[in-house]
């Protein structure tokens, strides 16, 4: 594993470009401020960052409902996401998809998803297209634990691993889907178990530590790289706040937030960064500061951009 | 009354090596179905009270409670009271607590990192490890229904002592003067930062190693020791190995399906009682196959090899000593 | 021109868009050595190998989605769903997917795909293998859907659905598959969005498309021994729909009976009627009529099938009674 102090710090930087969007959000929302639904990934940063870590532009991803911390990852512009989020002209999508349906197929992000397990099959197809023209591009899916459940994944997982397809399912397993615990919605506690049906490998790592997830998503990804073919990961982490903003999560247990929050995957990196003298608190806390004015700037962006003019409902339905 | 301790570890097998080597996927239903032969069989040799640590995915009580009517079990199966939180801590807490109970016998299911947790609280009760794991020297690769046989004759006392139980050897990590953990079979420094994904698999980043056995049938980082100079279980003494390049050319399966060459600088046996200093700093100490402390450039490190590692069930011993004493022959019906 | 059937006029589209463009593949249920269901893609793959003509799994969803997500990395997939009642499997991926990226997306992605599928009745194979789905797509914005009714219709216009670069429902019908016709050999493209006239008459204008089209030409020619001269517009494409020449054709003839296969309740012939009434009520000197099936599924036994089918009489009747 080889880490270096510059690519440590770099994580640090995304989760918290991503803890600072996602905290942003949370204000904005209860400011009213943001229309429609916004599904938040604060807690999860760790997952997102190590795996985006090892993928280049080339690189596909699918996302999720909760897909703000993927496009920061792979490299999405905040202040256009924001935009979006707004539903202003200038957004990534001009203001026609809003948080849940943000894409930038230049940068391989074929979008965020309102559909969960959506993603699945789209992955396998941008796998398939990078084996079709012999490129060694990878395709990464996010997804959930409850998503697993659905027949996209049988079907997305199977057909990759017939076709041998370079493409790495990542499953985020937060422990819920919306309000319903994992123990509710699968007899299993593993996800990763799921893997050997398919006749791939399945491996659990925890999702709350970086470093965890950045090595494991750097074997599965080098390998899919170079042909040797799909494999699951499992992800274990925690989904901070509701299903969306809004939802006050009176489902879950207070004790079981709390032992989660303590396992915060960025005072985690923090401290380790510090105990390794690759930064000091100062320097970490302008990271934070950085972040926070980064996402300041792109809110200011989003409110100074024009709304979309009335009649672009009706582009953009059908290309040329 | 005879109580045995099941700990069935549901995190085991599913680590990085799935991907990096060719590790056998272990899924928690085959660890059901053990654990369910296990119980049929510590049944049939008279076991009435099964204590088992609490796991999310309930492993015991499914095991439990999937027995058809025809063999039912006259047991008692309770869950160790202990918070299960879903890490190492309940292997720990468990075995502890089962401990403080009094067991006659604990069986376990996991690798050589989920026994050493085991043996950090189990004190002097015999510990029966099933392999359900990745890299196993200190468990053992066997069915369900004769480690259940095994652990029964142990727990009713049929059989005690050399040879059916055995003593084992563990190493004492020490950090700045106290002693912080310890591993059943190996202790390997590796030139990394980082726990991350907490196996070994990357010789490149081995430096040092010591083991209190190895032998060339073992797999894992301890079958360098066994493929270099081998130590057996029961000798009283480990090996130390220190690793460089332009070393001597050792071939070694390190782990499922990857055998591979690494370069011994130096290798020497180490008696009990003695301490080896580590000489990497900062570096990651991974004990029994698994990363687990974080060393500083300013932490000093030693490492101790003892004899008084927990008591193991010689499954093959165990079985033979109870036959001899007659526990396979019933009387005659009346 | 050669005379092709429906089945090979189709095939001979994919086989020269897939010559001319090396990003153009085939993937379906039994497309490969097996070659197809009904035999449409007979010979592919022995001409483009298992790399372009691609066995699938029993799986329509991945068929799909896997599809959309080539698409959006760039390739031209054709994925085929062996019976249109099948594509209840992978609707997700086709209309909360391929056709809504585009436009979710601001118009910064392109979904260039096909969806080849066959539809109908009139072989016995009963409710879940012989229906009309055309409506489900065409109320997706975002999809174009294409009914040919001709061999040459079929070539054409595959050709221009492949080079699309939107996602188009290419529906075939089962019962033209061996209908024999003049087919251009080599490239061959008809606009999408562009009716034609199967034949032309003065007294009223049947719109029908796919299979009915064949019936409405049969009922033409009755119907002309008896004096009425019927115009048989075929709009070839329902999305994108060519509605001035419908308009064009009734301000001829100032007569219209629709012809559908597909059940009567919210099937396209309503949104034509209703295009017609609201751009046209001017035209008609009488009421639009429907031929369209009864609102039930379709019948097993060929007796019941029959009766379940708009027919040729049904359709001479229609028209003979708005005169």
């Amino acid at each position: 594993m080889e880490l270096t102090k510059e690519k440590l710090l770099g994580f640090y930087e995304t989760m918290m470009t991503i803890r600072a969007f996602e905290s942003k959000a949370v204000a904005l929302f209860a400011e009213n401020k943001l229309p429609g639904f916004v599904h938040l990934y604060l807690g999860e940063e760790a997952v997102a960052t190590g795996v985006c870590a090892n993928l280049g532009t080339k690189d596909y991803i699918t996302s999720t409902h909760r897909g703000h911390g993927h496009l920061i990852a792979k490299g999405g512009k905040v202040d256009l996401m924001m935009a979006e989020l707004f539903g202003k002209a200038t957004g990534y999508c001009k203001g026609k998809g809003g948080s849940m349906h943000i894409a930038d197929v230049d940068l391989g992000i074929l979008g965020a998803n309102g559909i969960v397990g959506a993603g699945l099959p789209i992955a396998v197809g941008a796998a398939f297209a990078s084996k079709y023209r012999k490129s060694d591009a990878v395709a990464v899916c996010f997804f959930g634990d409850a998503a697993s459940n659905r027949g996209t994944f049988h079907e997305s997982l199977n057909m990759a691993s017939i076709w041998n397809l370079p493409v790495v399912f990542v499953c985020e397993n937060n422990m819920y889907g919306i309000s319903l615990c994992q123990r509710d919605h699968m007899n299993i506690c593993d996800i990763s178990d799921r893997a050997s049906s398919y006749g791939i490998p399945g491996i659990t790592v925890d999702g709350n530590d970086v470093i965890a997830v950045f090595e494991a998503a750097s074997e599965a990804i080098k390998r899919a790289r170079r042909g040797d073919g799909p494999s699951l990961i499992e992800c274990k982490t925690w989904r901070q706040r509701g299903h969306f903003e809004g939802d006050p999560a009176i489902y879950k247990d207070p004790a079981e937030q709390q032992s989660w929050l303590e396992k915060d995957p960025l005072p985690r990196l923090a401290k380790r960064l510090i105990e390794l003298k690759y930064a000091t608190q100062t320097e970490l806390d302008q990271i934070q500061a950085s972040a926070a004015e980064q996402i300041e700037a792109a809110v200011k962006y989003a409110e100074s951009s024009p709304l979309p003019a009335l009649t672009d409902v009706l582009t953009d339905v059908y290309a040329g | 009354m005879a109580l045995v301790g099941i700990i069935a570890n549901p995190a085991s097998g599913k680590d990085i090596r799935r991907l990096v080597a060719y590790g056998a996927v272990f899924d928690n239903l085959e660890k059901v179905n053990i654990v369910r032969r296990v119980l049929l069989s510590l049944a049939s040799t008279g076991i009435r009270e099964v204590v088992f640590m609490p796991d999310y995915y309930g492993i015991v009580p499914k095991a439990a409670e999937g027995i058809s009517e025809k063999h039912r079990l006259q047991m008692e199966v309770s869950p160790a009271d202990i918070c299960i939180t879903g890490t190492q801590r309940d292997t720990l807490q468990a075995s502890l607590l089962m401990a403080s109970l009094g067991v006659d016998c604990i069986i376990t299911l996991g690798g050589d990192g989920t026994n050493r947790l085991v043996a950090k609280g189990c004190g002097t009760i015999p510990i029966l490890p099933i392999s359900t794991g990745t890299n196993n020297v200190f468990s053992v690769m066997v069915e369900g229904t004769i480690a259940g046989l095994a652990g029964g004759v142990v727990a009713k006392g049929t059989v005690s002592g050399f040879p059916a139980v055995q003593p084992s050897k563990r190493l004492i990590v020490y950090k700045n003067g106290e002693a912080i953990d310890s591993a059943l079979i190996d202790v390997v420094i590796l030139k990394d930062e980082f726990i991350g994904s907490r196996a070994v698999w990357d010789v490149e980043r081995i430096v040092q190693v010591l083991v209190t056995q190895g032998e060339p049938h073992n797999i894992g980082i301890s079958s360098i020791a066994g493929n270099l100079q081998p130590v057996s279980a029961q000798e009283n003494c480990g090996l130390t190995i220190d690793f460089a390049s332009n070393g001597t050319l050792v071939r070694a399966p390190i782990a499922p399906g990857l055998i591979e060459v690494v370069q011994v600088n130096s290798y020497r046996r180490i008696m009990i009682g003695e301490r080896v200093a580590i000489r990497e700093a900062p570096c990651v100490i991974a004990l029994d196959g698994e990363r687990e402390i974080e060393v500083q450039e300013k932490d000093n490190v030693f490492v101790q090899l003892a004899f008084d590692g927990p008591q193991v069930v010689n499954i093959r011993s165990a079985l033979h000593e109870a036959v001899g004493k007659g526990y396979s022959r019933l009387p005659p019906a009346e | 021109m050669k005379q092709m059937t429906y089945a090979e006029a189709i095939r001979d589209a994919m086989r020269v868009e897939m010559l001319r463009d090396p990003n153009v593949y085939l993937q379906g249920e039994d497309v490969g050595k097996f070659g197809g269901c009904f035999g449409v893609t007979a010979g592919l793959f022995a001409e483009f190998g298992p790399g372009r003509i691609i066995d699938t799994p029993i799986s329509e969803t991945a068929i799909i989605g896997s599809a959309v997500g080539a698409a959006a990395a760039g390739l031209r997939p054709i994925a085929e769903i062996m019976f249109v009642d099948f594509t209840g499997v992978c609707m997700d991926e086709l209309f909360n997917q391929a056709a809504k990226m585009r436009y979710m997306f601001g118009g910064k992605a392109k979904i260039p795909m096909v969806l080849r599928t066959p539809c109908g009745a009139g072989m016995s194979a009963a409710a879940q293998h012989s229906q009309s789905m055309e409506a489900w797509f065409t109320h997706i914005p975002g999809v174009k859907t294409v009914m040919p009714s001709t061999p040459a219709d079929a070539k054409g216009l595959l050709s221009a659905a492949i080079r699309d670069d939107n996602p188009v429902v290419f529906i075939e019908h089962k019962q033209l598959f061996g209908l024999s016709g003049d087919v251009p050999e080599g490239e061959y493209v008809l606009p999408l969005g562009k009716a034609d006239i199967k034949r032309t008459g003065s007294d009223i204008t049947i719109v029908s498309w796919s299979w009915m089209v064949q019936k409405a030409l049969a009922a033409a020619e009755i119907l002309a021994k008896e004096g009425i001269q019927a115009e048989v517009l075929d709009p070839r494409t329902l999305v994108p729909l060519d509605k001035e020449a419908i308009l064009q054709s009734v301000g001829k003839t100032n007569k219209l009976v629709i012809v559908q296969e597909a059940v009567q309740t919210s099937g396209f012939g309503g949104e034509i009627s209703a295009i017609v009434a609201e751009h046209g009520f001017d035209l008609l000197d009488a009421p639009i009529k429907r031929v369209t099936a009864p609102d039930t599924p379709v019948p097993f036994s060929p007796v019941l099938e029959q009766a379940y089918l708009p027919s040729v009489e049904k359709i001479v009747a229609a028209v003979k009674s708005l005169f």
